[in-house]
């Protein structure tokens, strides 16, 4: 079981600093910076910045989001912002709008 | 029903959290936190915010006042800076408050009108009974451009025991004080 997780129904507001992984299932807004993972899971809404090692999107993300290990949109996934990532995978059935920055 | 939402050690959150569920923290928390479920503040956590809640059990540390609409149950291990409030409140040996405790039904709207009486009665008393000019009216008249707030409430200090309930004074307000009428 991940270390920490946003449940559904919950929102959380304001800056998140985490050394462990971090699932969201629920809302989130403001600003993520992770360590580790960072998974937002289908039915999660996410209106910030994320920072973490490695990101799969399969909820909602508005916002900018760098890692610095890989990003992975998950079919049903949607994500409005910028990627700046050194691997990064849309999946079909994936919405994306923004610029990549794969760093070559 | 949803997961409990866990706020893991390694977690710093600046913030709020609010919403239906269950929230169990166990990393560091500045902000609020108000949910309809049970919060679980584990030992090890940190927690320097108000916390409303249905129902409220507390191992770690919280600088915050507790508000837990069934209960709020302090463990062994638990330290609390702040007031609490619920319907039913335990405090297990090995815990540590420091704040005022409230036990009862809808405690916040009582809470509130008790404030509001205090501070109706207070002028009203100090006006029906003009008592003899203590240290006060000097330290008054010398910190004349200066909130009387403070003033006022030394005042009452003086003259007798503290109400029921009385607005904190700041931190370091009472050294002030003692400093300004010396």
């Amino acid at each position: 079981m991940a270390n920490t997780v946003i449940a559904q129904g919950i929102t959380i507001e304001g800056e998140l600093t985490s050394e462990e992984d971090v699932v969201i299932q629920g809302t989130l807004r403001g600003k993520l910076v992770s360590k580790d993972t960072v998974n937002v899971e289908s039915g999660a809404i996410v209106e910030a910045d994320i920072a973490a090692s490695s990101l799969s999107v399969g909820g909602h993300i508005t916002g900018n989001v760098t890692a610095s290990d890989r990003v992975d949109l998950m079919p049903g996934g949607r994500l409005i912002g910028d990627v700046k990532a050194s691997r990064l995978t849309i999946a079909d059935g994936a919405s994306f709008k923004g610029n990549v920055d794969m760093d070559v | 029903m949803a997961d409990v939402t866990v706020v893991g050690q390694g977690i710093f959150l600046r913030g709020s959290i609010r919403g239906e569920g269950d929230v169990e923290i166990r990393g560091r928390i500045e902000g609020d936190i108000e949910v309809g479920g049970e919060v679980t503040i584990a030992d090890g956590a940190l927690v320097k915010a108000d916390v409303t809640a249905r129902r409220i059990v507390v191992r770690g540390a919280v600088a915050g006042n507790l508000t837990g609409e069934d209960g709020v149950r302090l463990e062994q291990g638990a330290r609390v800076v702040g007031d609490l409030r619920g319907a039913t409140i335990g405090v297990a040996e090995g815990a540590l408050v420091r704040g005022t405790v409230q036990t009862g039904n809808a405690p916040a709207e009582r809470g509130r009108a008790r404030t509001a009486a205090a501070r109706e009665t207070k002028p009203a008393a100090r006006a029906a009974e003009p008592r003899k000019p203590v240290p006060a009216p000097a330290a008054a008249a010398k910190g004349n451009g200066l909130p009387r707030r403070p003033a006022a409430i030394a005042q009452e200090e003086r003259t007798g025991p503290p109400p029921p309930v009385v607005p904190a004074l700041k931190k370091g307000a009472r050294a002030a004080l003692r400093k300004r009428s010396r």
